[in-house]
């Protein structure tokens, strides 16, 4: 273990020592509980709808003409992406706390549904924050939030998007630490919950190994997911890490430029810094101010990388990279005509990977690419990235119907 | 042996723990560097020293200052539009500590970091200051030793905050950080930020129930003058801590009275908190 690469930690205000050490406490006897991880997967298998599938894409594999590729369709999840997975395991741990209120930040709101779907489902009341720039943005997500009876929250400072709606939510949670419960919504923020979210998310990487032994008789080659904070990267790679022969690959949202501002990728040029209660890599200015991130994809629109993604990647056993936006657009698009699956933006960018290594490797190899979420909540989005005229009529016409 | 800094002069007067007594408390005021520019931040500072502040807080500015309630983030966020940098920062530090008065800089860990922690702590001592806080760095991470152990070379106090809940067990090993109270301890961190309630900084008085048996117990385990903020906008409410803080500290307000009707109402302002007739 080298000294300098040491990304994780607790870098909070004294006032959430006590919290986060009863958190972690709390966590850590949860997973000795067997009534706890039973309750936890029976609600993954008979409310999220595990397994998930591991699709075969046969079509995209002879097209590409190379190694054979698998989808591990996080899609298929209830709420349409693998979020829901680390919001159930947390929610149960706030019951354990005596919680009585989850909140959460949200970008695209993804993050937000799946809180406030579980909060609904578990009893909790439900604040969301974001950003007033996002929820103008993602409309329909504030609308399925609020009919979820969550409350949401509008930043109307800094960037007005998700690394705002998380400063919003851990003041409010330092406002409010008897009641309310902070739910992560990725493997970031103060130490226990980068591994606590792994932990949950795991089941990804376990299924990952059991569908495909059943299938191929061996583990695969190669896992790709795309990262934002690395939730589904972690959880798909975890039970391959100590198995060198498989090559763990995060795809990191590369923008539309390489300028800082135009992309979100800390491989390009992240730098190692302390934000949001965690040391890791973060794109930043010389000042060591925070700075703006773009990409399509609302989920992978942050300046951070989980703690432990950051180490696995400093150490050599994860590779990490980027894809455009045009490229996950494309990557849509070709698996869609392809395989009969429309992925979200988000995961699109592992898939745009898959399109560059895949013909470069051999038939007898194996690619696992995580479809981290199913495309539905991009609509609007695809249709404005495809420029699509009669799309804009609709929604004209939509306008007209309200009236 | 290095001598006394300012704050440190301050606080050593024998008469200092017995402010509480006499219901006189030392007045900290909180500013923002290069709010809303370089020169009216300077201006800001004299005003806040002519009407009567024994410290200056003087916040180096933050893209992400998780602490803040928004009259304070937001203004951050005005300072950086309008050009403000931890390398100006540090040289208004230097025109705010020539008016006199002790100067703690606070700011978070993420600047302090990326200019590397001795070479900041090291340049804020040049620049005249006395004290350091930052919110956000708990002294048993890495930084926080590195900030420790700079903070002992150059003559800084490295001020822990703390807040009401923050259980007795954690407040001892604060207080032991600087090697004890008995030892350096006690000149390494110079006064204990109590903020009156737990959340973040902002105008409005809601100080915690439980704030003076807070206070009671943090000034018996560090054995210093605690300081005490978070919400203070009145007079009202620099007396009721009169009671409990040696130190009473106030920042949103001037933020507050700075966007209401400019810089020129800062020395009033400052004026009517503290007057205790
Ligand atoms: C579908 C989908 N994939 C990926 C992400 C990125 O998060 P993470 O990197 O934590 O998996 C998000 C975040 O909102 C998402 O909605």
């Amino acid at each position: 273990m080298s000294e300098k690469h040491t990304y994780g930690g607790a870098y909070v205000p004294e006032m959430l020592w006590e919290t986060l050490q009863k958190l972690d406490a709390e966590f850590e006897n949860a997973k000795k509980d067997t009534a706890f991880k039973s309750e936890f997967e029976n609600l993954l298998k008979n409310y999220s709808g595990r397994p998930t599938p591991l699709i075969f894409a046969a079509r995209a594999t002879e097209e590409l003409g190379g190694a054979k590729i698998y989808l591990k369709n996080e899609g298929a999840n209830h709420t349409g992406a693998h979020k829901i997975t680390h919001c159930l395991g947390q929610a149960l741990i706030a019951k354990r706390l005596g919680k009585k209120m989850l909140i959460a930040d949200t970008g695209a709101g993804q993050h937000g549904v799946a809180t406030a779907t579980v909060a609904a489902k578990l009893g909790f009341s439900c604040k969301i924050f974001m950003g007033r720039i996002d929820m103008e943005r993602q409309r329909p997500n504030v609308f399925l939030m609020e009919r979820l009876g969550a409350t949401v929250v509008p930043v109307e400072y800094g960037t007005k998007t998700l690394k705002d709606a998380v400063n919003e939510a851990l003041k409010f949670w330092m406002e409010n630490l008897d009641e309310a419960y902070f739910v992560i919504g990725s493997v970031v923020g103060p130490k226990p919950y980068p591994s606590m979210n792994r932990y949950f998310q795991s089941v990804i990487s376990r299924e990952i190994r059991a569908q495909l032994q059943e299938r191929e008789g061996k583990p695969p080659d190669v896992v790709v997911a795309c990262v934002g904070g690395g939730s589904n990267a972690m959880g798909s790679f975890d039970d391959f890490i100590h198995e060198k022969s498989v090559q763990l690959i995060g795809v990191e949202a590369g923008g539309r430029g390489k300028k800082l501002g135009e992309h979100a990728s800390r491989v390009l040029s992240g730098a190692e810094g302390i934000f949001q209660g965690y040391k890791s890599l973060f794109l930043q200015t010389e000042d060591g101010q925070i700075a703006p991130t773009h990409s399509i994809s609302a989920g992978l629109d942050y300046p951070g990388i989980g703690p432990e993604l950051a180490n696995l990647h400093a150490e050599g056993r994860v590779e990490l990279t980027y894809a455009t936006d045009d490229e996950a657009v494309a990557a849509v698009d070709f698996f869609a005509k392809l395989e009969g699956v429309i992925s979200a933006l988000e995961s699109a960018h592992a898939l745009a990977h898959v399109q560059k290594i895949a013909p470069k490797m051999p038939k007898d190899s194996i690619i696992v690419a995580t479809l981290s979420g199913r495309g539905d909540k991009d609509l609007f989005n695809f249709a404005r990235a495809f420029k699509d005229e009669s799309f804009r009529e609709f929604l004209k016409d939509e306008y007209g119907r309200y009236e | 042996m290095a001598g006394m800094n300012k704050l440190q002069t301050l606080l050593g007067d024998p008469s200092t723990l017995l402010r509480v007594k006499s219901g006189k408390p030392f007045f900290m005021a909180h500013m923002i560097a290069g709010y809303r520019s370089d020169s009216e931040s300077e201006q800001v500072a004299q005003a806040l020293v002519k009407g009567g502040a024994d410290i200056i807080e003087l916040q180096i500015p933050f893209s992400d200052p998780m602490a803040d309630g928004p009259t304070i983030a937001v203004a951050s966020e005005d300072a950086l539009k309008a050009g403000a940098t931890v390398a100006k920062s540090l040289e208004l530090l230097k025109k705010v500590a020539a008016f006199g008065k002790p100067v703690a800089v606070m700011s978070y860990t993420n600047p302090v970091f990326r200019y590397g922690i001795p070479k900041f702590v090291k340049t804020i001592a040049d620049a005249g200051a006395s004290a350091l806080i930052v919110p956000d760095c708990p002294f048993d991470t890495e930084e926080g030793q590195a900030l420790i152990a700079a903070c002992k070379e150059n003559n800084i106090c490295f001020i822990p905050v703390v807040s009401p809940g923050v259980p007795e067990e954690r407040l001892k090993q604060l207080a032991s950080a600087g090697g004890g109270s008995s030892s350096g301890g006690k000149d390494l961190l110079g006064f204990v930020y109590c903020t009156s309630r737990q959340g973040i900084t902002g105008a409005t008085s809601k100080f915690a129930k439980d704030l003076a048996d807070f206070a009671t117990l943090a000034k018996r385990v560090f054995n210093l003058p605690l300081a005490v903020g978070f919400g203070v906008k009145s007079k009202e409410d620099v007396q009721s801590l009169a009671k409990i803080a040696d130190i009473v500290i106030a920042g949103s307000v001037f933020v507050d009275a700075i966007k209401a009707s400019g810089i020129g109402t800062v020395e009033k302002t400052i004026r009517e908190i503290i007057q205790t007739e």
